[in-house]
């Protein structure tokens, strides 16, 4: 019997081994959604979030390509022949095709991040004016995301509260959403300040971005009256006092000059020189600087995945400054064989000649520039610091002389066209071509607005309001010779989110 | 000369040493005899002679003799020795006592492993295979799991080919759509038997198939269980065995592709059709001198070495088993390979009623690979007008001058041979694996056993990205080292008592217990920017590098399951059948509200040829089963019930441009997370005819799979990122039959047995959850999951031949007149307009085949003639189809080499399936010929293969002796050698990408071809 006693003992041993099990394990590597959104840190937070999505690679690198091609100013010879036939061949057989779709995702991707913010951060108490300016943050970018949506899809699904799994949104029409982006600019304008008093804030939306965003959604309308209101507090009102154009039209695409005084609405970029990945959500190494100046950049340096037309070089050299040069903003906007006047022997390509580079080919090729570090460095990367003024002064002046000439006002329009001019030391308009009638004044805006805005994706926008998206573009842009009236104004909805819901409708004739 | 002096001193220790042994007897009689092979009449060394009932023993020498002192004349001896009949023989008055051995053939009395429990196998209820480790031992594998391929009826496996990847592993069909893994048991302890595990220290696999073998389980077995038992030491003396293998690689050809003179001429011809001036690469600057052939060099033959040692022996109360073993291959793509070297003890020791015993294995793995790439593309794709290296590409970010293309000849394709050159990445796996078991014996009827169980595993990967270009317009970035440290942990702790008691007729048997097991699994992650290199050297440390710093650290998995288990089986006089199993899990990763369930199985058989009725001399045992029970299997990370904040995004601000904390739920949650659930039946016989000569097992399954976790794409508006919610909603179901039979003929010279399974896996999608309505399938690329379908069937537009004329173009036209491929010219691919709405879109795709099996069938021949032995295994699927990704690639004709029998289609060349060549960019015609979702690309992947073939030679006897050691063998083999396929690829045994692409060929690392020569021995 002694020996059971011997055994029970060491079963008993044995047994103790086995600790009392907890079955709740806290995840050491990031907290739960339920202690977040309890004060001003995390409201801050949260809108930063919203800001961050602007890095990732549909929002950063594709859609500022795909306004550029989709219009006249570009194209795709990518050797890449999906990327080619979609980004301005208006050829796009697979609704699912990854670049257009990473674009979709992205704006949605931001929406769901200001849709957070803005349930969560009225219920925290907080500083009210910090609370309302951050609120105005998100229904700026919320309405941004919207904007862009509206412009490239037309009639999508709205997303205005915390997604869940199951949600089945039915289409919204593009009048629907561009009704949103006015209420969430509205909503923004009344939250944002004109300026931030701390530079740290420097990059964020103010009010006049609201404004100037505002202007431009009322315009897409032909909301002419509503758009000059908007506008007047920027060029008339607050806004004066605030912006004013760069000395140097370059500043605007130089890495060493962001922020500046023309600067509206800027997105921002830096170089992270360890990151591992574009997801800004996978790890924190991620890459917040964008990889567009690779493939926008000439082959042997980039991708060139979007080039440029060529015929807007002639509308470039029909001016000449007033003291007889060529307008300063060809060689700013377009790197071809002869950016240099004197030829492809001095035009400098990445710290070669264009000669050196490419011999006797590529002469009747060019490429877009605003978006290339080539200004301080010889190759490049998916790393670009260089930011995208998305909203510049000089694109607020040129759509007020719009507005106004459109309400009839063509005499006081004038001037704010001859500021753009006489940056770049063209004679002023009102000089040059005096007395305009209102139709020759809009010819007039389109020239000025190609010159000045060329390569900086708003002429697809252009396009759509002056009615002029259509193949008679084709001579210009070969690409549109694949243009549909009534079907190619807008993008095919991703075939896998009308496959799982049901509630949506696909763009006419897709 | 001295080794065989060596061997036979050794020899005769070990025999003195067994001598020893024998304790004498108190009434003394000696018995003496001679022990024969019925195989031949050859003495056989060796055999262990026990008197039954005591520790009284001997071995029989060198001629088979032996002699041993016994109690008295109702002794009784028993002849032993592994894969040996064994026989009992009492003493009486016979003196000498000579006795003849057969090669053990019935395996009915074989004892089978079944989880907490051995049972003996005529006594199973549920399905239960168990695998001959001869087979698995004679192929050449990385792992356990691509060792089984063919060998038993019920279990898919798909190999990966390359050095150091493990094989899918699928057990009666999918029944997840997000894991398809069987649970591994490895001596008791529950963890990976992945490429880090020794397959020859493996002695016995089991496979439990149906809800009541795996339930003891639970929650983690409704993809099956491989349970895998290592070598332990057999009683009597030393035994040493050493084994060794050497064989060379081959990988099996793809398509042959275009030299440099006839892509020149296909690429021209491309360009001209199209209006374009060819590049100058293939006209005015055609340099002859360049002709890559990208397969030849980024290529070479293959090698596998494994080496094995083992060492083991033992008395009554306690045996050991030492092994060694290394084992290395050098993969056929440039800067792939693998070794692995493993240290294994198992042990046991008795003293009175307890037992205690470990099984330990210390493996070091490494692994050398290009961190990212796949040269099965890239071989084909690549062009070869594009030297490997040429001075002309030196540049200072491509120092070495690697062809990596020109604006002029443009090609997406990496060179391979500069991306394994740039990029590096050493994988270093060091793992513990085992357990420690007491075993306290209560009473004869009842014992107690503790198990505590390691698996720990210490990962050291480093990746180096040095200076230079492995493609073209590459993006410049710093070169860089990062080194990943993380462990894996996993903790098992197991109480179970056993009991076994006879009453009359009655008799019980089974298993109660208590499980916990804890894993966690996590990791640091440190590196730096631009490495410095001096003389062409680089330094290969973090602390050298010069640029900006790279931290990380996480913890993966960390979580806790609790379970109760018990089994009892219950036999009426050997004839009913019954048992019950259950077990109690529960688990962290799910929310307090979902975290526990119990999953109860019920199996009854009924040997039917024990009844008074059935009177066949013809069957010599027949048994009827059934089974019936649930199965779990958890699908989810550990946290993935709570909704979590993700800290990563960043906003840059201000003047200096500086990154600013963002953070947000980037990931949808589901709280109701819960285990999916298997319930599934399971019928079968198993028979014996002509005294077991003949054995015959037939299954039938079916299983349904209930809260099926779809982890599936949600729709991208929700802005969703991190991996979509899962919602437990799906249901698939599992049907088939399997066939197992083997025929042995054991007697006469020439000795044989051959078997064969057959294997049918119906899968069937019951329910996809609420995507919405109507929406009654789960899309992913090119496969559609469709309720009533099986998962991932081929959802693509169908193809109808090419236009031969315009006309044909203009007569292809919709309800309304329209053209339905207003884009096409003749040569294109025909599309069928499915929906009949006049255009060709994704509306017209439709189900077009499927990836799975009609029939799997595996078979194995072993046979012995003399000194000679032979082992051949084959295995075939059939009836199923593989999209072939590769060729979708090059027969896009975009940037990339062609094939040399590609014969396009002109108004010159009509008779051809391959569609007209041009440059595709705005020819939309062109685009939709190479379009991915056509069934252009879908291939008929039926093989049939010899899978092995290993040809053996047993030196005599005689010589043996002469040489001092008791068996030895040499073989020679060759796997993978013989393929009978229409598949167009290198391989149609393919892994494809996940379980809903599981038919997509993305340039799968094609089965390699082995030639091998080998021996083992023992002594």
């Amino acid at each position: 019997m002694k020996n059971i006693y011997k055994y029970i003992t060491i079963i008993f041993t044995a047994f103790t081994i086995s600790c009392n099990p907890d079955l709740d394990r806290i995840n050491p590597n990031q907290p739960t959604m339920d202690v977040f959104w309890n004060n001003a840190t995390d409201a801050e937070q949260g809108v930063n979030a919203i800001y961050s999505t602007f890095a990732r690679v549909g929002f950063s690198r594709w859609m500022p390509i795909i306004f550029i091609t989709r219009s006249d100013e570009g194209y795709s010879a990518s050797p890449w022949a999906d990327l080619a036939n979609a980004m301005g061949g208006f050829i796009q057989p697979d609704y699912n095709f990854g670049p257009v779709v990473d674009v979709w995702r992205d704006n949605y991707i931001g929406i769901f991040r200001a849709n957070q913010v803005l349930e969560n951060v009225p219920l925290i108490e907080m500083d009210a004016e910090l609370k309302a300016r951050l609120l105005g943050e998100a229904y700026f970018l919320r309405g941004y995301f919207y904007y862009n949506l509206a412009l490239l899809w037309g009639n999508v699904p709205l997303m205005l509260e915390i997604s869940t799994p199951t949600d089945l949104p039915p289409t919204a029409t593009q009048q629907e959403v561009w009704a949103q982006v006015e209420r969430d600019l509205l909503n923004a304008i009344s939250g944002l300040p004109a300026r931030y008093s701390s530079s740290n804030d420097l990059g964020r939306v103010t009010k006049g971005a609201a404004y100037a965003l505002l202007a431009k959604t009322y315009m897409q309308q032909e909301k002419n009256n509503d758009a000059e209101s908007a506008l007047n507090w920027l060029v008339n009102g607050e806004g004066a006092g605030i912006y004013e154009l760069a000395s140097g039209y370059r500043d605007n695409f130089l890495i060493h000059t962001e922020n500046n005084s023309e600067s509206v609405f800027e997105w921002q970029f830096a170089v992270n020189p360890t990151e591992v990945t574009d997801d800004d959500v996978a790890t924190f190494n991620h890459n917040y600087g964008s990889s567009i100046a690779q493939f926008m950049a000439p082959p042997g340096i980039g991708w060139s995945d979007a080039e440029s037309r060529t015929w807007a070089i002639e509308e470039f050299l029909a001016e000449r400054t007033i003291d007889n040069q060529r307008d300063p903003r060809l060689s700013t906007s377009i790197l071809y064989a002869f950016s240099d006047e004197r030829g492809p022997e001095f035009t400098m390509v990445y710290g070669q000649s264009f000669v050196q580079r490419y011999g006797n080919t590529n002469r009747n090729r060019a490429w877009h520039r605003k978006f290339l570090n080539d200004h301080w460095k010889n190759e490049e990367g998916y790393r670009s610091p260089n930011n995208y003024r998305f909203i510049r002064y000089a694109d607020v002046l040129l759509m007020y002389a719009e507005v106004l000439n459109a309400l009839g006002r063509t005499q006081e329009a004038y001037p704010y066209v001859d500021r753009v001019r006489q940056r770049v030391n063209l004679p002023a308009l009102s000089v040059a071509r005096p007395g305009l009638s209102q139709m020759a004044f809009l010819d007039q805006l389109k020239h000025e607005r190609l010159l000045e805005l060329f390569g900086e994706g708003h002429r697809y926008a252009d396009l759509i309001r002056w009615g002029d998206l259509n193949k008679n573009l084709a001579s210009r842009d070969p690409g549109f010779n694949n243009f549909e009236v009534g079907k190619d104004e807008f993008l095919p909805i991703p075939q896998r989110d009308l496959d799982i819901n049901p509630n949506l409708r696909q763009n006419p004739r897709w | 000369m001295k080794t065989k002096l060596l061997l036979r001193a050794c020899m005769s220790f070990l025999l003195s040493l067994g001598m020893a042994m024998s304790l004498m007897a108190q009434t003394p009689r000696v018995v003496t005899g001679t022990v024969v092979d019925q195989e031949n009449g050859e003495p056989i060394p060796g055999i262990s002679i026990l008197e039954k009932g005591t520790n009284n023993g001997t071995v029989t020498d060198l001629e088979g003799n032996y002699r041993i002192q016994v109690a008295s004349e109702s002794a009784i001896l028993v002849f032993s020795f592994l894969q040996m009949e064994t026989q009992e023989i009492l003493v009486g008055n016979r003196n000498p006592i000579d006795v003849v051995m057969a090669e053990n053939i019935g395996d009915l009395d074989e004892f089978v492993v079944i989880g907490y429990q051995s049972v003996r196998k005529r006594d199973l209820t549920g399905a239960t295979a168990v695998v001959s480790t001869e087979n698995t031992r004679s192929v050449t594998a990385n792992s356990i799991g691509e060792s089984l391929q063919g060998l038993a009826p019920g279990v898919t496996v798909r190999n990966a080919g390359g050095p150091g990847q493990g094989a899918s592993v699928e057990i009666r069909g999918v029944s997840s759509f997000i894991n398809a893994s069987p649970l591994y048991v490895i001596d008791g302890m529950i963890a990976d038997a992945n490429v880090t595990i020794n397959p020859n220290d493996v002695e016995s696999i089991q496979i439990l198939k149906d809800a009541s073998a795996a339930a003891i389980y639970g929650s983690r077995a409704a993809n099956g269980v491989i349970i895998v038992t290592t070598k332990q030491g057999q009683e009597g003396p030393a035994r040493i065995t050493l084994s060794a293998k050497y064989g060379i690689q081959q990988l099996p050809r793809g398509p042959e592709m275009m030299n440099n003179v006839e892509f020149a001429a296909m690429q021209r011809r491309q360009f001209e059709n199209s209006g374009l001036t060819p590049p100058a690469s293939v006209t005015s600057n055609f340099d002859p001198t360049i002709n890559t052939n990208w397969y030849d060099e980024s290529t070479r033959l293959g090698n596998v070495q494994d080496y094995n040692v083992t060492i083991s022996g033992g008395s009554k109360t306690s045996t050991y088993l030492v092994s060694g073993s290394y084992f290395k291959n050098k993969g056929e793509l440039i800067g792939t390979d693998f070794e692995r070297a493993a240290f294994r003890i198992n042990s046991r020791s008795t003293k009175g009623r307890v037992t205690f015993g470990e099984n330990i294995v210390l493996t070091n793995s490494v692994r050398n690979t290009p961190p990212f790439g796949n040269p099965f593309y890239d071989v084909y794709t690549q062009l070869p007008i594009i030297p490997v290296q040429h001075p002309r590409y030196i540049t200072n970010a491509n120092p070495d001058g690697w062809g990596i293309g020109t604006p002029d000849a443009v090609t997406y394709a990496n060179n391979p041979i500069a991306l394994s050159a740039i990029n590096t990445q050493r994988s270093n796996f060091a793992k513990i694996v085992g357990n420690a078991y007491l075993e306290v014996e209560l009473a004869d009827w009842l014992t107690y056993r503790f198990n505590a169980g390691l698996e720990a595993s210490f990962d050291h990967i480093k990746t180096l990205r040095r200076v230079g270009e492995w493609h073209f317009n590459q993006p410049a970035a710093p070169t860089t080292i990062q080194e990943n440290r993380s462990t894996y942990t996993s903790l098992l702790l197991e109480h179970t008592l056993n009991f076994n008691k006879t009453f009359g007729l009655h008799d019980i048997n089974g298993v109660v217990g208590y499980s916990q097991q804890q894993s966690n699994n996590q990791g640091i992650l440190a590196g730096r920017t631009d490495i410095q290199q001096f003389g062409g050297r680089y330094l290969e440390t973090i602390g050298s590098a010069t640029g900006d710093p790279i931290a990380d650290g996480f913890v993966n998995t960390d979580f806790l399951i609790v379970g109760y288990l018990g089994r009892l089986n219950y036999t009426y006089n050997d004839k009913y059948l019954l048992t019950f199993t259950g077990r109690y899990d529960a688990d962290s990763r799910f929310g307090a509200d979902n975290r526990s369930r119990f999953f109860p199985s019920i199996a009854a058989g009924w040997r039917i040829s024990d009844e008074a009725f059935f009177n066949s001399g013809f069957v010599s045992d027949l048994k009827l089963r059934g089974s019936y029970g649930e199965l779990g299997i958890v699908t989810v990370g550990s946290w993935d019930y709570i909704g979590f904040l993700n800290s990563n995004p960043r906003a840059i601000f201000g003047p200096d441009q500086v990154p600013y904390v963002g953070a947000t739920q980037a990931r949808l949650a589901n709280p109701n997370l819960g285990w999916e659930r298997r319930k599934s039946q399971n019928y079968g016989f198993d028979a014996n005819f002509l005294e077991g000569r003949i054995g015959l097992s037939a299954e039938y399954y079916n299983s349904l799979s209930e809260d099926v976790l779809v982890n599936l794409p949600v729709a991208f508006y929700l802005g969703n990122l991190g991996g979509d919610p899962a919602v437990n909603a799906a249901s698939i179901r599992n049907r088939g039959l399997e066939i197992e039979a083997t025929y042995r003929k054991y007697s006469g010279e020439f000795q044989w047995d051959v078997s064969a399974n057959i294997t049918t896996i119906r899968n069937r999608v019951e329910d996809v959850g609420n995507f919405g309505e109507g929406i009654d399938y789960i899309q992913t690329g090119i496969t559609r999951s469709q309720i009533g379908r099986s998962i991932g069937e081929w959802y693509v537009l169908k193809t109808d031949g090419l236009f031969q004329s315009q006309e044909e173009i203009n007569n292809y036209t919709g309800p309304d007149g329209q053209l339905i491929q207003p884009h096409a010219r003749p040569g294109d691919v025909r599309f069928l307009d499915i929906n009949g709405d006049g255009q060709i879109n994704q509306e017209d795709r439709t189900f077009v085949g499927s990836p799975w099996p009609t029939m799997q069938a595996g078979g194995q021949f072993n046979a012995s003639y003399g000194q000679f032995t032979l082992n051949i295994q084959m295995v075939g699927v059939f009836g199923y189809s593989v999209l072939n990704g590769v060729r979708a690639d090059i027969d896009g004709y975009q940037n990339t080499n062609f094939r040399r029998d590609i014969s396009p289609w002109s108004p010159d060349n009509r008779n051809t399936t391959d569609p007209r060549i041009g440059f595709a960019v705005g020819d939309p015609g062109l685009i939709d010929n190479a379009r991915l979702e056509s069934d252009r690309w879908l291939e008929d992947a039926s093989y049939f293969r010899i899978r092995n073939l290993e040809l053996g030679y047993a030196l005599a006897p005689q010589l043996n002796q002469r040489l001092g050691i008791q068996r030895a063998k040499i073989f020679i083999s060759g796997q993978n050698l013989f393929t009978f396929t229409k598949y167009s690829g290198p391989d149609p045994d393919v892994v494809g990408s996940g379980i809903l692409n599981r038919g997509y060929d993305q340039g799968n690392w094609p089965a390699n071809k082995i030639y091998s020569i080998g021996f083992n021995c023992e002594f």
